[in-house]
C-alpha cells in the first residue's frame, strides 16, 4: 500500500509535467508566447492556496462558490496555475474592440481598477491576449483526458494565486486547473452546500462509511 | 465492392472530420456550464468572399491581408472552416473585473461599442469558452491528422460579411486536407527583394553600425 501511494504520487509529478507539455504547445493567438504554466503539487502549497481563496470568499457576495472550490482542490493531488502575462500592460495592437475600447490606444489611456477587496483581476484587459489562456487550459484537458486524469478548471485558484503573488508580476489573468489520480474524482458528484459538508467536516465514523455513497447519489 | 475514388474519399473525410470537431467544440469544457455558443461551418464560396473582404483591409490590417491572400490559394484543394461566435454579455455574475467593471451588471449595463471585428465590452469569461471550444475542435483536427490553424482575421472577417450573425465575438479553425501543410511557414507568398525590403523597413537598426546612427 505504502508503494502504491509513493508511485501514485509520482505518477502525479509526471503526469502535471506532461499536462504543462500540453497547455504549452497549443495555438496562441497571433503565433506569440505569452502564457506560463506553475504546478504546485506539494501539499502545504496547495493548503495556502486554498486558504487564500477561502480568505477571498469574503470579499465580495459572488463569491460564495470560493468555498466549494478551496474544499474541492484540497483535495486535488496538483493545481497547476496558467497566466497570461501581456494582456494586463501589452494590448495585442490588433485594434479588435474585445474590450470595447475601440483601439489599442484607448485601452492603454483607460484607468485599470485598483488592486484591492472584491476585484480579482484589475481590468480592463486586453481580451485579444487573455484569450490565449483558454487554449493552454484546454490543452491541460484535452491531455488529462487521454491520460484518463480527472481534472477541474477553477478561476478562483488562478485569482488566489495572482493575490499571494506566487505567479510572475505582470500577470493579468490566471485560472487554475487541480488534478487528481484517484478511484473517485474529487471535481465530480459535488452535493449543495459543499463548502461546510465535505469529507472533512463528516468526520463521524459512521457518517464517515455513509457519505460516499450519499455524495455519490445526492449530486 | 465498389471503388471510391481518393479524392472523394478524402472530400467525404473531410466533411465528416469538420462534423466531428463541431461536436468536440460543442461538448468542450465551459465556465459557468452554460452553451450560448453559436457555430457555422461555411464552404469554399463563403471563404472566398471571406478572403476577398480580409484581403481589401490591405495596409490597414496586414495581418488580415496576408490571411485573405491566403485563403485564396487555400481553397484550391480541399478546405473548411468552422466559425464560432458568442455574444458579448456576461451571464456568469462572477464580478471578477477582467473586463474593467467591477461587477457584471455594470457591464451588461455599459453602452455597447460597435466595430466590424467584435462588440464590447465582452465578458473575459464568454471569450475563454469561446476560445477553449476553437481549441476543443483544433485539438480534435489535430489528432485526425487534419493541418489545422486558429484564425481570428477570417473569423471578423465572418462577422464583417454577415455570414455568422448575431454574435459580438467570433474565432474561427481552418482544417485542410492537402497534400503539404498549407498553414505555416507560407514562403510562396513574396519574393527575396519583397521580404528585404520589409524587413529593413521594420528593423532599420539591424545593419546599421549602432543603434540611432543613420548615414547620409
Amino acid at each position: 500500500m505504502r508503494q502504491f501511494e509513493e508511485d501514485r504520487k509520482e505518477a502525479v509529478e509526471i503526469a502535471a509535467r506532461l499536462l504543462l507539455v500540453s497547455a504549452t504547445t497549443t495555438p496562441r493567438v497571433g503565433g506569440v508566447g505569452e502564457c506560463t504554466t506553475h504546478i504546485l503539487e506539494d501539499e502545504c502549497d496547495i493548503e495556502d492556496l486554498c486558504q487564500q481563496i477561502e480568505k477571498m470568499s469574503e470579499e465580495n457576495t459572488a463569491w460564495d462558490f470560493f468555498k466549494r472550490d478551496a474544499v474541492i482542490l484540497r483535495d486535488a493531488d496538483a493545481v497547476l496555475i496558467v497566466t497570461s502575462l501581456r494582456s494586463l500592460t501589452d494590448p495585442a495592437d490588433i485594434n479588435c474592440n474585445m474590450c470595447g475600447k475601440l483601439t489599442c490606444e484607448y485601452l492603454r489611456e483607460e484607468q485599470k481598477l485598483p488592486q484591492e477587496p472584491g476585484v480579482a483581476f484589475t481590468g480592463p484587459l486586453c481580451s485579444f491576449r487573455a484569450n490565449n489562456i483558454s487554449y493552454a487550459i484546454d490543452g491541460i484537458i484535452s491531455m488529462a483526458r487521454n491520460l484518463g486524469i480527472d481534472y477541474g478548471v477553477y478561476w478562483s485558484a488562478g485569482a488566489a494565486a495572482m493575490r499571494m503573488e506566487i505567479v510572475p508580476k505582470a500577470t493579468g489573468f490566471a485560472i487554475g486547473v487541480g488534478i487528481s489520480v484517484t478511484e473517485k474524482s474529487p471535481f465530480r458528484d459535488i452535493p449543495l452546500r459543499y463548502g461546510e459538508i465535505n469529507d472533512k467536516t463528516m468526520n463521524d465514523r459512521i457518517i464517515q462509511r455513509l457519505w460516499p455513497q450519499f455524495r455519490s447519489i445526492y449530486s | 465492392m465498389a471503388i471510391i475514388e481518393m479524392d472523394d474519399l478524402i472530400k467525404n473525410g473531410l466533411d465528416k472530420a469538420v462534423e466531428l470537431m463541431a461536436v468536440a467544440a460543442h461538448n468542450s469544457f465551459r465556465f459557468g456550464n452554460r452553451n450560448t455558443m453559436k457555430m457555422i461551418s461555411v464552404g469554399n464560396e463563403e471563404l472566398e468572399q471571406i478572403a476577398e473582404f480580409c484581403f481589401s483591409l490591405g495596409d490597414m490590417s496586414p495581418l488580415a491581408a496576408r490571411d485573405g491572400r491566403f485563403v485564396m490559394e487555400l481553397i484550391k484543394e480541399p478546405a473548411a472552416l468552422l466559425i464560432f461566435g458568442d455574444t458579448r454579455k456576461s451571464p456568469y455574475n462572477f464580478n471578477c473585473g477582467a473586463c474593467g467593471y467591477r461587477t457584471c451588471a455594470e457591464m451588461n449595463k455599459a453602452e455597447e461599442v460597435e466595430s466590424l471585428t467584435a462588440n464590447g465590452p465582452s465578458c473575459q469569461f464568454k471569450n475563454i469558452n469561446l476560445n477553449i471550444a476553437a481549441n476543443a475542435a483544433a485539438s480534435l483536427a489535430w489528432r485526425l491528422g487534419l493541418h489545422c490553424r486558429v484564425f481570428s482575421t477570417l473569423g471578423f472577417g465572418a462577422r464583417a460579411m454577415e455570414i455568422i450573425k448575431d454574435v459580438d465575438l467570433v474565432i474561427s479553425v481552418s482544417v485542410s486536407v492537402a497534400k503539404v501543410n498549407p498553414y505555416f511557414d507560407r514562403h510562396k507568398f513574396w519574393t527575396q527583394d519583397y521580404w528585404d525590403e520589409i524587413f529593413k523597413k521594420e528593423f532599420p537598426t539591424f545593419d546599421r553600425g549602432f543603434i540611432g546612427a543613420v548615414e547620409d
